[in-house]
């Protein structure tokens, strides 16, 4: 916060007086944003710098850094037969869990935008999967599902939808299609909230005027609620792919007792090879690599969306 | 559009500002916005980030430095002491209260020394070893299977320097030489287990079966009737928990193994009959559904609360019977081989010593011949159920009844290629690929799979 006024001050007309105003500022503001370009140093760029730098060495497996590999980790990941089924599963699990929870989301910020009694009771359960541990509800859900003992398994067994248990989280694919209904349900309360902030931010004046202009409820929504939602919606969508693209403790939960790679997303994927294999510069190579993707992702969507522009 | 869109988002902040909660999100969103600007403003922007970056790389120098980053000065406190970092698996809930024991009464004769204790969880284990490694501050002493990767990289301290020669010469000889890298010792062995046949007795005569089996077409047919009877037959765990385990018991019952310390063998003829057996029974379920993604702690469990026919159990599961299901009316018997022949898998952990800065060989030595000698132990071995490595701590313990069946099964147990440097890589490969066998892949197309990851550890 001490650091706005000075970076971000209110915008000016003359683009070259605030340009004086910012380089000023600056050694001002130092003493303020210096212990949070240190943290960020040290906990973001050191360990990026770090993990490139291990993926071009050789390093053996009890951890023994023995000498320069040039690119060889990289063609072994390039040549890997896994990669190509753990990149479409990367692919699937991201597009379907962001598209999912934003939709879900918009519909339900829009429920807690009108006024109904106890919505204040509803609001607070809404944030109930947000303020819960990811792996204390990813566990419930496993433990529930498991087809010895689990309480979910036996619920569909006695209401008749199954004739006996079956290992949801034990096959490839109810397993990611497990992983997914997690994943959206833990990234809709903040999605939902900043949806809702953005609902709120919408002019009632505005949507009076359409009122009197004949609008529907539809045309409401769509021309005017939509539009005015788009730097919320821009943060949601973006938020929301870098989490659940990097996301680790729900598959690695869910998916994890599945043998081979073929339930596997690039982090699980990383995990294994760092776990099993014990390959520490072949995973960080698989590091560089996924960080390279979230980089173009992130870099693409601003690209084309232009998300922080106004309409 | 209509003209009301272009109202920007602040403005409306006051407005709302009786909306409760939400408000707060909105002051976030207020901000992300303001970073917009900052966005726009790339060029203003781009110099101060320079300055930034240059101040932040020299204060993260100092830091770096005087955090002391490359590692190096562990251990050895201010009063002149030598610490023992320990870092142990967890084999019974048991195992820490057992280990502080006998760390009070090795510090209470040993002034000077002290013991960190670590306990992990043998999933958790190797991945925390393999940091300390990293890390420059590998455990002085470490309680842990494959060890012959370690001791080619010459990161161990050989037998002789951790212990002396009359703990050594008590050790039985044929564990001893599994401990060997070259001929030279560098591990302890520490423990010895086997694998036996645990089966439900009650189960066994619902479905008719008399006694237990003892070779695989007995075992197939009792499968089958127990399965008839609606209660899985046999619980085959080929998850990541332990998929090398329950391979290695089958394949040793058609007189295959995993190789030797010279060459790692696991697609051979015996091993492919056996796993194709293995298949046949998964594919006619005869065994507990989903058995490629089974872990074998939740699945003996399921044996003790009486819900599988058979399963391959370890001496400790005798113990956990008693303790939560004393009422099980259940036999031991020994592991159904292909022809009848006695075959079982023996697991042998063992203690081993990191160098580090190479200056604590006294105080493990020490610490070593502590342990080892029999008043300690033979507690510590039988409280955990395991079978004991000395010669010592055999013959106090022959009495025992629960061990009988287990020490006698002993000599025809096959141990893992423990001494061979490609082993850490197989050992990674079955658990994360044995698996698949019971998700419908080909025996051959499995193991080939394994031997390809071991071969290319082995270059």
């Amino acid at each position: 916060m001490s650091a706005q006024p000075v970076l971000a001050g209110p915008p000016a007309s003359h683009g070259r007086k605030r340009r004086r105003q910012n380089s000023d500022g600056l050694p001002a503001a130092l003493p303020w944003i210096g212990p949070v370009l240190l943290l960020i140093f040290a906990i973001v760029i050191f360990p990026a710098g770090f993990m490139i730098f291990n993926s071009t060495r050789d390093i053996s497996q009890s951890g023994i850094d023995q000498g320069t590999a040039g690119f060889v980790n990289f063609a072994e990941v390039f040549s890997d037969p896994n990669l190509p089924r753990v990149l479409l599963n990367t692919v699937v699990w991201v597009v379907v869990v962001v598209s999912l929870t934003v939709l879900i989301s918009l519909v339900l910020a829009q429920f807690l935008n009108k006024p109904f009694p106890g919505r204040t009771l509803v609001r607070m359960a809404v944030v109930v999967p947000w303020a819960a541990s990811v792996v204390m509800t990813t566990t419930v859900f496993y433990y529930g599902l498991d087809s010895n003992y689990g309480i979910m398994n036996t619920f569909l067994v006695d209401i008749g939808i199954l004739d006996s248990p079956y290992g949801f989280t034990k096959n490839v694919f109810p397993a990611l299609g497990v992983a997914i209904i997690v994943a959206v349900f833990v990234s809709i309360p903040f999605t939902a909230y900043t949806l809702l902030a953005g609902l709120q931010s919408v002019p009632e004046d505005a949507l009076e005027a359409a009122k009197m202009d004949g609008a529907g409820p539809f045309r409401t929504y769509f021309s005017i609620v939509l539009p005015q939602l788009r730097g919320a919606l821009a943060v949601a969508v973006l938020i929301n792919i870098i989490n659940v693209f990097n996301n680790l403790p729900i598959l690695r939960i869910i998916t994890g007792s599945i043998p081979g790679y073929q339930a596997d997303t690039l982090m699980t994927y990383i995990f294994k090879v760092l776990q099993f294999d014990r390959r520490v510069d072949l995973a960080s190579a698989l590091s560089v690599v996924n960080f390279a993707i979230v980089i173009v992702i992130v870099a693409a969507y601003v690209k084309i969306v232009k998300p922080m522009k106004e309409a | 559009m209509d003209h009301a869109i272009i109202i920007p988002l602040r403005m409306n902040n006051n407005a709302h500002s009786k909306r409760n909660t939400v408000n707060l999100l909105q002051v976030f969103l207020c901000q992300l916005e303001q970073l917009h600007h900052l966005w726009e403003n790339e060029e203003t922007m781009k110099k101060s980030i320079r300055t930034g970056f240059v101040v932040s790389v020299a204060a993260a120098g100092l830091l770096l430095t005087s955090c002391g980053f490359g590692g190096g000065e562990s251990g050895g406190d201010a009063e002149g002491g030598t610490t023992l970092d320990l870092l142990v698996p967890s084999y019974s809930d048991g195992s820490k209260a057992l280990w502080e024991g006998v760390i009070e009464e090795f510090e209470a004769a040993n002034e000077g020394i002290t013991v960190n204790l670590q306990v992990e969880s043998w999933e958790n284990l190797e991945s925390v070893l393999n940091t300390q490694i990293q890390a420059g501050e590998a455990p002085d002493i470490y309680n842990g299977g494959a060890f012959s990767a370690f001791a080619t990289e010459g990161l161990l301290y050989s037998a002789e320097e951790i212990a002396s020669p009359e703990t050594l010469s008590d050790f039985q000889e044929s564990f001893a030489a599994n401990e060997q890298v070259a001929g030279t010792q560098y591990a302890l062995p520490l423990l010895a287990s086997a694998r036996a046949l645990f089966y439900n007795e009650d189960l066994f005569q619902e479905a008719g079966v008399d006694g237990a089996p003892t070779t695989w077409d007995e075992l197939y047919d009792a499968a089958e009737a127990i399965t008839e009877t609606g209660t899985p037959g046999y619980g085959m765990p080929l998850g990541s928990e332990e998929a090398q385990g329950e391979a290695l018991i089958w394949m040793a019952g058609n007189g295959g193994g995993f190789g030797d310390a010279e060459e790692i063998t696991v697609n051979t003829p015996e091993n492919l009959e056996a796993a194709e057996f293995m298949k046949r029974m998964i594919d006619d379920g005869l065994t507990q559904a989903d058995p490629g993604a089974t872990q074998r702690t939740p699945m003996i469990n399921v044996f003790i609360q009486g819900q599988i026919g058979m399963v391959y159990g370890l001496p400790q599961t005798v113990g956990q019977i008693e303790a939560e299901n004393p009422d099980l009316n259940y036999g031991l018997a020994n592991i159904p081989t292909a022809s009848g022949e006695p075959a079982t898998l023996g697991v042998a952990d063992r203690l081993m010593s990191f160098k580090n800065d190479g200056d604590k060989a006294e105080a493990v030595t020490a610490f070593m011949d502590h342990f080892f000698a029999p008043e300690n132990y033979v507690e510590w071995v039988s409280t955990e159920g395991f079978l004991p490595t000395t010669i010592s701590g055999a013959e106090q313990m022959s009495g025992d009844e629960t061990l009988a069946p287990f020490l006698e099964m002993l000599p025809s147990a096959q141990f893992y290629p423990t001494s061979n440097p490609a082993w850490n890589a197989t050992d990674g490969a079955f658990k994360s690929l044995f698996g698949q066998l019971g998700q419908g892949m080909e025996p051959a197309e499995v193991l080939a799979q394994i031997q390809a990851e071991a071969d290319a550890a082995a270059e």
